[in-house]
């Protein structure tokens, strides 16, 4: 009963840090800029969640972070950290949008819009391609090469972009109308006038879809066993080696998808810049959302809300002080929940000299509890108690 | 150095990490001018009470006394400051400095305005070199020395500092045995000089060749200190062995008998294997097991078991010679899983370190049991198997979605246990497979022991090979129809269960060498 009182009792710990913490600097921010705190508030409210329009572009705001942030997660149940979302997002987004615009007019809407989201999806694969396999095969870091793959990306884009397109205002040209993701407000006429389109339904499907696959699916969980000791599973037979490599494509295809709500949901063409910054923020997102789909999509429209925001009080107060608060919350969020986070890294088999000794030096002769952590992370954290002489009860 | 070393006295000490005894009311004397060895089973608390002594560790209670005084705070910093130092097991040293930075470091020699003096560095440490007979090349950087190198490097290191007693972590654990000697050469000298020098070791031909004293203990406690007569050599290795195994006979097991037309299952032929560094680790292993029997193999740590496992389990794909199980060959195949995945229908294998090699800790137990079998378990089976393995192999508490790692040790060696046997006797299989066990009951309470030799009795029974690696011999003379000993990689000996442990024990040692 403690255990689970415990395990309610620090996220809502979190929470309560995070928005206060959220709370005095907003506080610090109007200050400085001589506003009432209150009154830059509400207007943040008016432009975001006191709207339709505003909760639409929320919406809009929020997609692609979901989809970079539940990327970003995938990667981390493996124990990878992929921080090439960034690169894996702008291919995606140029060679969809090249595509779409490429299909022949006439093409019809399911065609052309799988077609489209297939092709973001490949192509955000293949750009984890070379870190996912030279981390595999040769165990070098898949942060420095997703580093690498993001600045090569950053440079291939406005070059094709420029040369290969022979594009001059540095956009593509306009994806066929069949490739196009209808806007929200065809459904919810409130929202009118905002960008957010079917890409924000899509985002949250595909989250769930791929929680189910994670959990129930071979590969699936395959891939989180080695995010908790992919020595384990290379004595068990599991192909380590593969399971990285899938684990780092499948992150690199859903950041890939994040352009469905950049080129196909909002204009309907890729132009350079389209949707950055949204890679990196998805990290943030991941970290934010502890590893749960609900709160990686709670996270994500916590940063939609703070980017939509800043927008709303720009006149006031400058937008980046949204930026500032975001920045916050992931301090606040990471130094109150370190412990949850340090959860998903590998199992802590590095122990400097006096954790390691006190475990293979410990011994029964006395204790008489069992190895029981009190919660998720004991077992790791604490030094081993596998020595205990009684089962418990 | 004229000045003779302290005394160190830990009286009564206990030491208590979260719920598990270190140490339990352990009390040892060191005393200058003597090598005093320190022998025990693993986790039986040398280390422990070593740290202790050094000021690692505080202890839970009880005390330490260095020079008569009680050491307070029990810092390492305050026992440095009364000349104790420790050398531990692994190295303490910065990779990328050379041996000269390494050995000033922490311990610089300054000159006006805080510049370091290298050139004064350098004549110290030459002289003390020449002195104590540690050379070691200063120039070189610590990553490119070897062992042994290393191994001077860090004892050098705290004699530069001062260190009139000298604590040692099992030092000759990564030696070769010529370099092992040299060491004890050193030590000696440094005993004759009037300095404390305590020893950790396993290896008990060491101990009745070099060592002045010996303390054994046993589960934390300490159980015989002796002074070591060098006239007998062969009396003082039985005695300590015997105090170290010393413990309840566990209850009794027989293994089932073995059929006297009983088929091969496993039968290796001339494995060798040799690791990156070309140190050869297995030489010429030839051995074979039949359906139903038990072979054990009785060695000291380190002495290959581990690469032998990890040959018969396809992790090994560079070792050359021959394995096959039930007559069929096994495939090597740089590929692991693909090299496990071909032999799981015929061999499972269970590796020594359950945490490292075994289990999730933060996984459930429903998903250890099934660990690498999503391929041969059918989802709609799953809960099904997972079920009958708690229930059979009588997993504590019986509830599946619990993690690994808030079970007791003894429960967790069953889940790794049941995965490796559950298949084939569930299914009931063509005999001549085969299962091998590293350590079943390492670290393991009685009962769950208990539990574990029955499964390895029906395993057998059923018609399995069995081969079982353990460093408990009185585990191994139980539960086994032969005993082989396995030393420096090659198959030494072999003996019937009845033989006795001393006799075993020495096969161990090699220490009829001495």
């Amino acid at each position: 009963m403690n255990a689970t009182l415990r395990r309610f009792k620090q996220p809502a710990l979190v929470a309560v840090i995070a928005i206060a913490g959220l709370w005095l600097v907003f506080n610090l921010i109007a200050f400085a800029f001589a506003e009432a705190p209150l009154a830059t508030l509400a207007r943040a409210w008016g432009g975001t969640w006191g709207t339709p329009y505003g909760i639409g572009q929320v919406l809009f705001k929020a997609t692609p972070l979901i989809f970079t942030g539940y990327a970003f997660h995938i990667a981390q149940r493996a124990g990878l950290f992929n921080i090439g979302a960034e690169g894996q997002l702008a291919a995606a987004s140029l060679c969809g949008g090249a595509f779409a615009a490429q299909l022949p007019a006439s093409t019809p809407m399911p065609l052309a819009l799988l077609s489209a989201l297939l092709v973001g999806a490949i192509v955000g694969a293949l750009v984890a391609l070379p870190p996912a396999v030279m981390r595999a095969r040769l165990g070098v870091h898949e942060v420095i090469t997703a580093i690498m793959m993001n600045r090569i990306v950053d440079v291939l884009v406005p070059f094709t972009v420029a040369t290969v397109l022979g594009a001059s205002s540095l956009r593509t040209a306009d994806v066929v109308s069949g490739a196009t993701l209808p806007r929200l407000d065809k459904v919810f006429v409130s929202l009118s006038g905002s960008a957010a389109s079917a890409a924000f339904p899509l985002a949250v499907a595909l989250v769930v879809a791929l929680y189910f696959w994670l959990g129930r699916s071979r590969p699936g969980r395959e891939m989180q066993w080695i995010g908790k000791s992919a020595e384990a599973c290379r004595a068990e037979g599991i192909s380590v080696r593969n399971r990285l490599i899938l684990a780092m494509l499948l992150s690199g295809a859903f950041a890939g998808l994040g352009m469905s709500a950049t080129v196909l949901g909002y204009k309907g063409y890729f132009e350079v810049g389209l949707g950055s910054g949204a890679g990196f923020a998805g990290i943030a997102v991941a970290l934010l959302g502890r590893g749960h789909p609900i709160g990686i999509v709670l996270a994500a429209l916590f940063f939609g809300t703070l980017e939509q925001a800043g927008l709303a009080i720009n006149a006031r107060v400058p937008k980046e002080a949204m930026t500032v608060l975001e920045a916050v919350a992931i301090v606040l969020v990471s130094a109150a929940g370190r412990v949850s986070i340090s959860n998903t890294e590998q199992p802590a088999n590095s122990a400097s000299n006096e954790g390691d000794s006190s475990k293979s030096e410990a011994q029964g002769g006395g204790p008489d509890g069992p190895e029981k952590g009190s919660t998720r992370q004991s077992p790791k954290t604490k030094p081993d108690t596998e020595f205990a002489e009684v089962t418990p009860s | 150095m004229g000045e003779r070393g302290p005394v160190i006295e830990c009286s009564d000490v206990t030491m208590r990490f979260a719920r598990t005894l270190a140490l339990d009311g352990a009390s040892a004397v060191f005393s200058p001018g003597e090598i005093h060895a320190v022998v025990g089973e693993n986790g039986a608390g040398k280390s422990t009470l070593l740290k202790l002594a050094a000021g690692s560790l505080a202890p839970t209670s009880g005390s330490v006394a260095v020079g008569g005084e009680r050491l307070r705070p029990a810092t390492p910093a305050e026992a440095a400051r009364r000349r104790v130092l420790m050398v531990h097991q692994h190295f303490m040293l910065v990779g990328a400095f050379t041996a000269l930075e390494n050995l000033m470091l922490g311990n610089e020699p300054v000159q006006q305005g805080g510049v370091l003096n290298e050139a004064r560095a350098r004549r110290e440490v030459t002289a003390l070199a020449e002195k104590t007979g540690l050379t070691v090349p200063f120039d070189t950087v610590a990553d490119a020395l070897g062992v042994g190198d290393k191994q001077r490097l860090e004892i050098l290191r705290v004699l530069y500092r001062g260190a009139l007693a000298i604590l040692l972590d099992e030092p000759t654990a990564v030696l070769t045995p010529l370099e092992a000697d040299e060491l004890y050469k050193v030590l000696r000298s440094l005993a004759d000089e009037g300095r404390t020098v305590v020893i950790v070791t396993h290896r008990l031909d060491e101990v009745v060749r070099f060592a002045d004293r010996v303390t054994v203990m046993r589960r934390g406690r300490t159980v015989l200190t002796r002074p070591l007569d060098r006239a007998s050599n062969a009396a003082s290795t039985e005695d300590l062995t015997r105090a170290i195994m010393g413990r309840e006979p566990p209850p009794p097991f027989s293994p089932p008998d073995v059929e006297s037309d009983a088929k091969m299952a496993i039968e290796i032929r001339a494995l060798g294997f040799q690791d990156a560094a070309g140190v050869t680790r297995l030489r010429d292993i030839t051995m074979s097991v039949r359906a139903g029997e038990i072979v054990g193999i009785a060695g000291v740590e380190g002495n290959g078991q581990r690469e032998l496992v990890h040959a018969i389990a396809g992790l090994l794909p560079s070792c050359s010679g021959s394995i096959a199980v039930a007559g069929e060959p096994l495939p090597f195949d740089a590929d692991e899983a693909r090299a496990i995945a071909a032999r799981r229908s015929v061999v499972r294998v269970v590796h020594e370190d359950r945490h490292t090699e075994g289990l999730l800790l933060d996984a459930t137990v429903a998903d250890n049991l099934v660990l690498g079998q999503l391929g041969t378990v059918s989802r709609d089976h799953e809960a099904e198997v997972v079920s009958r393995r708690v229930k059979s192999f009588g997993i504590v508490p019986a509830d599946p979605s619990r993690l690994a790692g808030e079970l007791s040790g003894g429960n967790q060696q069953k889940i790794v246990v049941a995965r490796a046997l559950d298949a084939f006797l569930s299914k009931g299989t063509q005999p001549g497979c085969a299962v091998v066990i590293s350590q079943p009951t390492r670290g393991v309470d009685v009962g769950a022991a208990a539990a574990i030799h029955e499964a390895i009795g029906k395993a057998a029974a059923a018609g399995l090979g069995v081969l079982i690696v353990s460093a408990d011999l009185a585990e191994l003379r139980q539960l086994c129809h032969r005993l082989l000993v396995i030393r420096k990689g090659e198959i030494v000996a072999e003996f019937a269960p009845s033989a006795s442990e001393e006799t075993i024990g020495r096969a161990m040692l090699g220490a009829e060498a001495a």
